[in-house]
């Protein structure tokens, strides 16, 4: 078909046919591939972006627990040592009440010893002094008679004599 | 550089430049006559009705499809090394050529995001394919390749897009992409609403073949004659050429990008706010 200014629906066609296949093979060889690169690129650096965001993240939120822990821990430190002083507190006044109790008691088992000493040593003073007495007494009778017989035997060896 | 060698290289230089004006100056023959006027030049450089190529002896075709055949082999050609050789050992910290490749690739990804925010995947693919060929295409006229026409003259090979039918073929594709795309994502709305453009198709085939046969042109008349086509092509040629390679492929990227959001554009149904008559007696009592 012969149209005005040297158009031509054939050549119009051709050229057509000509940046079709320019198309498809561009697409195909070139376009495809470098985009599918391209995307699987960003891909990749989107996935490192999102690890480390994810790594940021998990670090806020360790640094915020570590916070709190500290500050739990504070708590429970203070806590304890209330406990502790209490505790010591307790054991101190324990310590004291036994000590005075074991004081006390020995006090008195040194008192009864003291008293049982006391009364054994004057039982034994009391027996020994009724023993001393009872000797002394004895002597003393024993040596009267002793003398009243002298006496007697003197007297009557001193009769014959005279006689 | 040393000094030495720097003026060794500039007298290298003027030497091969002052060669180069001799040669011209001798080889200048003043009985010679244009065989072409600058109007037939012309004429042909825009309509091709004398120069024409013969496509494997099928059809006689514009020096401009057979210019279009060869900027897809050489693409392809770079598509098909480029996959072979380079793809495979990309890395996730690119080199140099890795790196222009990937701008090359996301090029139009922030026009297309930007204009057409819900659905640009395709049309990012669009742009990319259809700003490579114009730009590429119309950089091979710096090349000047020629062949045989089917008169037995030469022909030198331009842009595929500064012959009409290309620039036709590329407002056409262009329009029923976008004329497609409406359909699907909008339905009839969609396809209504870019069919309502129906002037869309003939001003980008226009623009396009005007811009491209301009730059065309004024290579041909800079070629034309024998004293401007030393030095001169240099500017003209190049960084006339390279300029509106970039501009063309900018424009119809954009073009297409805008053309693209309006026409897949998500329209959210507003709620009709229904209006409650109030009664005479709550009306008295709001009173």
């Amino acid at each position: 078909m012969k149209l005005p200014l040297n158009i031509d629906v054939q050549q119009i066609l051709l050229h057509l046919f000509n940046f079709a296949i320019l198309f498809a093979g561009m697409y195909f060889i070139l376009y495809k591939p470098v985009r599918k690169f391209m995307d699987s690129r960003e891909e990749h650096f989107k996935k490192l972006e999102e690890e480390a965001n994810s790594l940021v993240e998990e670090g806020e939120k360790a640094k915020e627990e570590y916070e709190n822990r500290l500050k739990s821990a504070d708590s429970e430190i203070n806590a304890k040592r209330e406990v502790a002083g209490k505790e010591t507190f307790a054991e101190r006044e324990r310590i004291i009440t036994a000590a005075n109790e074991e004081a006390a008691n020995i006090l008195k088992k040194a008192r009864d010893k003291a008293q049982s000493e006391h009364d054994r040593i004057i039982n034994d003073a009391q027996k020994e002094i009724a023993q001393i007495v009872n000797d002394a007494t004895e002597k003393i009778v024993l040596r009267s008679d002793l003398d009243t017989y002298d006496q007697f035997i003197n007297a009557s060896k001193k009769e014959e004599i005279d006689e | 550089m040393s000094k030495k060698r720097i003026i060794i290289s500039a007298v290298i230089f003027a030497v091969i430049i002052i060669g180069l004006l001799v040669g011209i100056i001798l080889t200048n023959d003043p009985n010679k006559v244009q065989e072409e006027t600058i109007q037939e030049v012309m004429q042909d450089a825009v309509l091709h009705e004398h120069l024409k190529v013969s496509l494997f002896g099928l059809k006689d075709v514009n020096p401009g499809l057979i210019a279009g055949f060869i900027v897809t082999g050489v693409m392809l050609t770079f598509a098909i090394i480029v996959r072979i050789f380079v793809i495979p050992r990309f890395k996730l910290i690119p080199g140099k050529f890795q790196l222009i490749l990937e701008t090359a690739v996301g090029l139009f990804d922030g026009t297309a995001k930007g204009n057409s925010p819900h659905k640009y995947k395709l049309l990012r693919l669009y742009m990319f394919v259809a700003g490579s060929y114009i730009f590429v295409g119309t950089c091979f006229e710096l090349l000047g390749i020629q062949v045989i026409s089917t008169s037995g003259k030469p022909v030198t090979l331009g842009a595929p897009l500064s012959d009409i039918n290309g620039a036709i073929m590329m407002g056409c594709t262009t329009y029923l992409f976008l004329l497609i795309s409406g359909l699907v994502v909008n339905k009839a709305k969609g396809f209504f609403g870019v069919l309502k453009d129906f002037s869309l198709p003939i001003s980008m085939s226009l623009r396009l073949f005007g811009a491209l046969l301009s730059g065309a042109l004024v290579t041909e008349l800079v070629y034309y004659t024998k004293y401007t086509s030393y030095g001169l092509p240099v500017l003209i040629g190049i960084a006339f050429t390279l300029l509106h390679a970039l501009v063309q492929a900018y424009v119809l990227t954009m073009l297409v990008s805008i053309f693209y959001g309006e026409a897949t554009e998500v329209h959210e149904k507003k709620e009709k706010v229904k209006k409650v008559k109030k009664n005479k007696k709550e009306l008295s009592s709001e009173v």
